[in-house]
């Protein structure tokens, strides 16, 4: 079973990574200072360049459109304040629902300094996406309809107000990386606390820390790529997770939330049949389960079984349910609570140094057999 | 998940690899081979050389490839399509790995249940990988081959040294071999990109970032700033050119164990074994012999390996230096051919080898050259310190010699009957100067050993032979006599005695010490650090069981307080080590007596203390609580001892006794205090008794 929630509380070490992490950042920041230093110098003389898409105009171009978002928080390392990213010229913001969005005084701060009261015009709870309103016109945004899809390798700069230090009216912090893999967060159950299932990009940067949700991922050539999640561990490695959200994926729901039509849905789990399989019913008797991850290994078959018939042995190592890779005792337990009883499957084992891929279905006598 | 290879054929890319790799001969390209002279560039697209002429351009005009211009810009979009280029070379070689079953946790660390990545190094189907993917001993391994196929996989060998493992896949069609970049032609600032194949998805995983050193971790490693972590630990680091420099682990310069290294994942300090040492290597893995780090069995001189010279301050009995000839005292003054200057270089040419591996050494002894071979073990015999059967008078400013204070009974020296008072002067043909010297050169003794022995009575000196014992875990019944004779009272400004209170600038916690008023600079001071049970502390009320304890024999003791009331923190081993070093720059220390004491949660502190730091710390006196970590070799220089309690009823019990168990197979004394029943802290009585214990720490 892969670590629940608990263990990132329990640890101590995630804050260590997040203060090297800082400190990582922090260099960055006067590395980009810096250079947005030199390259300020020649373009105030030279507009072309200033427009130009070099990593200086890029940054130029995006910073007006990157807002801070201040609001409920500020105690039990719940941080009091988000990313946000203009999406309309009068003043519609895309960032992520959070509790820190749970309270009547939102401010926004736009990169200027100027600060409005934002109110949350929606949210879509499955994507932990929201759309705030602030009353303002004429402001430099991103049109949604104009997103960039990236493949892993590509380029990108990360905006965002990580930490909150961006402390006064100047604007949010920018990163570089790159995308390091674009894959699906929903591939199996339990391994993200999330209740986004769908694509991501998994960046090599250090982006995803307090304060930084809700940011924007752009092209270095400053089109808008994602949205910057949530802090997010792997349950599979035990690492915290960069990763962002492709606007692609956000787009019909922000739509929807500004037209006023969004009907929000609980986030959904895959259903579970009235009458599962279990290995009763196949006729396997497991290894007794005594560890957190005892193999799962076949103890005895019971003779006239559909796993007899199929041709599984006692000592054969369940490998593959289907195609899904089977850890452990446990995790082929709640893998079968998904399939109906009465569905085919395939189970991979391993024998000696060989794979056996051994087809299988209960059928009506056998299912008489269960409890 | 399994159509990444179709799609890289779709695309038309991997044919073309595939192509230039099947151009060589099949037995060129057999396993895992750096390239054959002339070396073969991989086909790079003309645009992008056109980007490196425009880089080369800029950087004449000295100006920073990201710095305004258009064709910059062009040169950012060029690199990124050589990154992709890079990684999609090396692609069909790393493989995505599964285990089944495997311990949640090792030590500290928790263990998802992957996947982990691995490399293709032989078409036969060898596969190299990260150690750190496999300590949590999973039952079973597969591994996703390129073409989509899961295979079971077999751990055929072991590198602790460079904490690495070879699996074997049975395949029929040869694997894809990557090619690898010598290590001579690695520079430092160099592009990397680390490469795993941890996510769901076609692709690889990347990151991106330059080569930071050569050589590092005593020569073991390459390092990058590219992020890596355990979604890439066993794949590749690649060049530009989607070339191996290295396979991805984690390491620590600081500690050997499996996963070590791990806490500094993607904060831009990575390593990898750079791929010309697997190359070398994978003959023996192959055959399925596990590899170690080799191990010569010397301790080198002084606290600073950086800034120390290169002498052998002692050589382990039976260990590959003493059965090469070597001794306490020489210095060494080349290996392999190299000249050495520093304890470093020397802790860094021997760090590297593996157990098996001969090393040629010269040094230096009495001014004559020695040249000797020495074949480098896995493991040391456990250490075990010889034993005379005498205490030392600790009297300051003593004539040269050792004078006896005290002979244990049924002792090697109570057989040759030497008496208190006599002058031991010289130890195996050698004149002793002290006491420290003494400990020092019997250091490099063993039990059951014959020494000779001057002793003077009087005017009259004898030789005499005896044979060396172990050291007792007994404590000699009734009172020891003085340590030492009355001194003057010292002139000029003494020191803070009595109680003072001590603090450590960034530390909250409260610390007190309390010297005893008697204290005179002359004399060394044994320290107690007393580290209370969890649930606060008084000094005030405690210090009165102590007080004379410390008067009577020259006892400092030191006391912090846990910052948390309710526990200590490991960390707090720094506050304790701190609190020491502050003592020892004001206090005349006796480096023989310095004990942590502690109760509880307070004992498992006193143990982490005293096991990492084998300079400072002589011994460690626990009541009731179980080993915590790892207990260190026993070390001829640095000696440490145990005092522990036991109590049918504590609910440590059984874990003190294995703890007791495995100390004494380390051959480290433990004296056992049996308290009964009920677990509890010392009476008065028993405290004096461990007062005795600490008071013959400097046995010989």
């Amino acid at each position: 079973m892969p670590p629940g929630p608990t263990n990132r509380r329990e640890s101590t070490r995630p804050r260590a990574t997040a203060r090297i992490q800082f400190a990582v950042w922090n260099l960055q920041f006067a590395v980009c200072s810096l250079l947005l230093a030199i390259l300020g110098a020649s373009a105030a003389g030279d507009p072309a360049l200033a427009a130009g898409p070099s990593i200086a105009g890029v940054i130029a171009q995006v910073q007006p459109k990157i807002v801070k978002i201040y609001g409920a928080g500020g105690f039990r390392g719940m941080e009091a304040y988000q990313s946000g990213t203009l999406i309309s010229p009068d003043g519609h913001i895309l960032t992520v629902f959070s509790y820190v969005l749970d309270t009547e005084s939102i401010t926004v701060t736009l990169s200027d300094g100027r600060k409005f009261e934002a109110k949350l015009l929606g949210a879509d709870p499955r994507l932990e996406v929201a759309v705030l309103k602030i009353e303002a016109t004429d402001l430099p945004y991103f049109n949604l309809d104009e997103v960039e899809l990236v493949e892993g390798g590509t380029r990108v700069l990360a905006f965002s107000n990580l930490f909150g230090v961006a402390t006064g009216d100047e604007p949010a912090s920018v990163q570089h990386g790159i995308v390091s893999v674009k894959t699906t967060l929903a591939a199996r159950r339990g391994v993200f606390e999330t209740p986004y299932r769908g694509p991501v990009y998994v960046l090599d940067a250090m982006t995803n820390n307090p304060g930084a949700a809700g940011g924007a991922l752009v092209t270095r050539r400053g089109q808008l790529v994602a949205m910057l999640g949530k802090e997010l561990r792997n349950a599979l490695n035990n690492t915290w997770l960069n990763y962002a959200i492709p606007i692609e994926e956000l787009r019909q729901s922000v739509g929807l939330i500004r037209e006023g039509k969004f009907a929000p849905e609980s986030p959904e789990e895959p259903a579970k049949p009235d009458r599962a399989l279990t290995l009763q019913m196949l006729g396997i008797v497991l290894i007794p389960d005594v560890l957190e991850r005892t193999p799962p290994y076949v103890d005895q078959v019971r003779s006239g079984s559909p796993a007899q018939k199929a041709g599984i042995q006692p000592d054969d190592l369940i490998l593959l349910l289907d195609d899904r890779l089977i850890q452990s005792c446990k995790a082929l337990r709640s893998e079968l609570e998904y399939i109906d009883f009465e569905d085919p499957i395939t189970l991979t084992v391993l024998r000696g140094q060989e794979l056996f891929s051994l087809p299988l279905q209960v059928s009506a006598e056998h299912q008489e057999e269960a409890p | 998940m399994t159509a990444w290879t179709e799609d890289h054929r779709a695309k038309g890319d991997w044919p073309d690899f595939r192509a230039a790799k099947t151009g060589l001969s099949r037995s060129e390209n057999a396993e895992f081979s750096p390239p054959k002279p002339p070396r073969p560039l991989p086909p790079l697209p003309t645009h992008l050389l056109i980007g490196f002429l425009v880089f080369a351009m800029l950087a004449a005009w000295g100006l920073p490839p990201c710095g305004g211009a258009a064709p910059a810009d062009d040169l950012e979009l060029l690199e990124q399509e050589a990154f992709r280029a890079a990684v999609d070379r090396v692609a069909p070689s790393v493989v995505r790995i599964e285990t089944v079953g495997g311990l949640p946790r090792v030590g500290r660390v928790l263990f998802g249940t992957g996947p982990t990545t691995g490399l293709v190094v032989d078409k036969e189907g060898y596969i190299i990988s990260s150690l750190f993917n496999f300590v949590n001993r999973p039952a079973s391994i597969l591994a996703r081959l390129p073409d989509g196929e899961l295979k079971p996989a077999k751990l055929v060998a072991t590198d602790h040294h460079r904490m690495l493992v070879l699996l074997k896949v049975e395949t029929d069609k040869p694997l894809p071999v990557p090619e690898i970049v010598p290590t001579t032609e690695m520079r430092v600032g160099q592009w990397t990109i680390a490469v795993g194949r941890t996510f769901e998805g076609n692709r690889p995983n990347t990151s991106v970032g330059i080569l930071s050193a050569l050589g590092r971790i005593w020569g073991k490693a390459i390092q990058t700033d590219a992020a890596v972590s355990p979604n890439n630990y066993g794949g590749p680091l690649i060049d530009i050119h989607g070339r191996v420099l290295g396979v991805i682990v984690p390491l620590s310069p600081q500690s050997a164990e499996e996963v070590a290294g791990y806490q500094w994942y993607d904060s831009g300090i990575g390593f990898a074994i750079d791929a010309e040492h697997i190359l070398e290597i994978l003959p023996r893995l192959k055959k399925g012999e596990d590899l170690y780090p080799g191990v010569i069995g010397v301790n080198l001189g002084g606290r600073n390996l950086y800034i120390g010279e290169p002498v052998i301050a002692a050589c382990h009995p039976n260990s590959p230096a003493a059965k090469a000839g070597l001794k306490a005292g020489d210095r060494i003054e080349e290996i392999d051919g190299r000249k050495i200057r520093r304890a470093a270089e020397a802790k860094e040419q021997i760090s590297r080898r593996y157990a098996g591996e001969k090393i040629r050494m010269v040094v230096l002894r009495d001014k004559t050259r020695i040249e000797c071979e020495v074949e480098l073990v896995p493991k040391l015999e456990p250490y075990e310190h010889a034993f005379l059967g005498i205490l030392p008078m600790r009297t300051p400013g003593d004539q040269p010699g050792v004078t006896v204070r005290y002979v244990y009974p049924d002792s090697p020296a109570a057989t040759a009957k030497i008496e208190p008072g006599d002058v031991l002067v010289s130890l195996a043909g050698k004149p002793i100067q002290d006491r420290d010297q003494m400990l020092q050169q019997i250091s490099a003794m063993q039990p059951e050993e014959e020494v000779e022995l001057g002793v003077r009575r009087g005017e009259q000196t004898r030789k005499i032979t005896l044979k060396l014992a172990r050291l007792p875990e007994d404590l000699p019944p009734g009172e020891l006599p003085p340590a030492r004779g009355e001194i003057e009272p010292g002139e000029g400004e003494l020191p803070r005695v009595g109680t003072v209170e001590l603090k450590v600038p960034e530390m909250k916690n409260e610390a007190w010490a309390y010297v005893p008023d008697g204290y005179h600079p002359d004399v060394p001071h044994g320290v107690v650090v007393w580290l209370h049970a969890p649930g606060g502390f008084d000094f005030k009320k405690f210090l009165p069981r102590w007080k004379s304890l410390c008067d009577d024999h020259d006892l400092i003791l030191l006391a912090p307080k846990s910052a948390d009331p309710k526990r200590w923190n490991p960390g707090e081993v720094t506050l304790v080590q701190k609190l020491l070093d502050q003592i020892q720059s004001t206090y005349t220390v006796d480096p023989a007596r310095v004990v942590v004491h502690g109760h509880e949660g307070g004992g498992t502190l006193a143990y982490l203390v005293a096991f990492r730091n084998r300079e400072l710390v002589r011994a460690a006196a626990v009541v009731d609580a179980p080993v915590a970590g790892r207990p260190p070799d026993n070390d001829p220089l640095h000696r440490l001892a145990i005092y522990l309690t036991t109590a049918k009823e504590s609910r440590r019990a059984d874990a003190i006794k294995r703890a007791t168990d495995r100390l004494r197979e380390m051959k480290i004394p433990v004296t056992v205090k049996d308290l009964g029943e009920k677990p509890r802290y010392l009476n008065d009585e028993e405290l004096a008794e461990l007062v005795r214990w600490i008071d013959m720490l400097d046995r010989i």
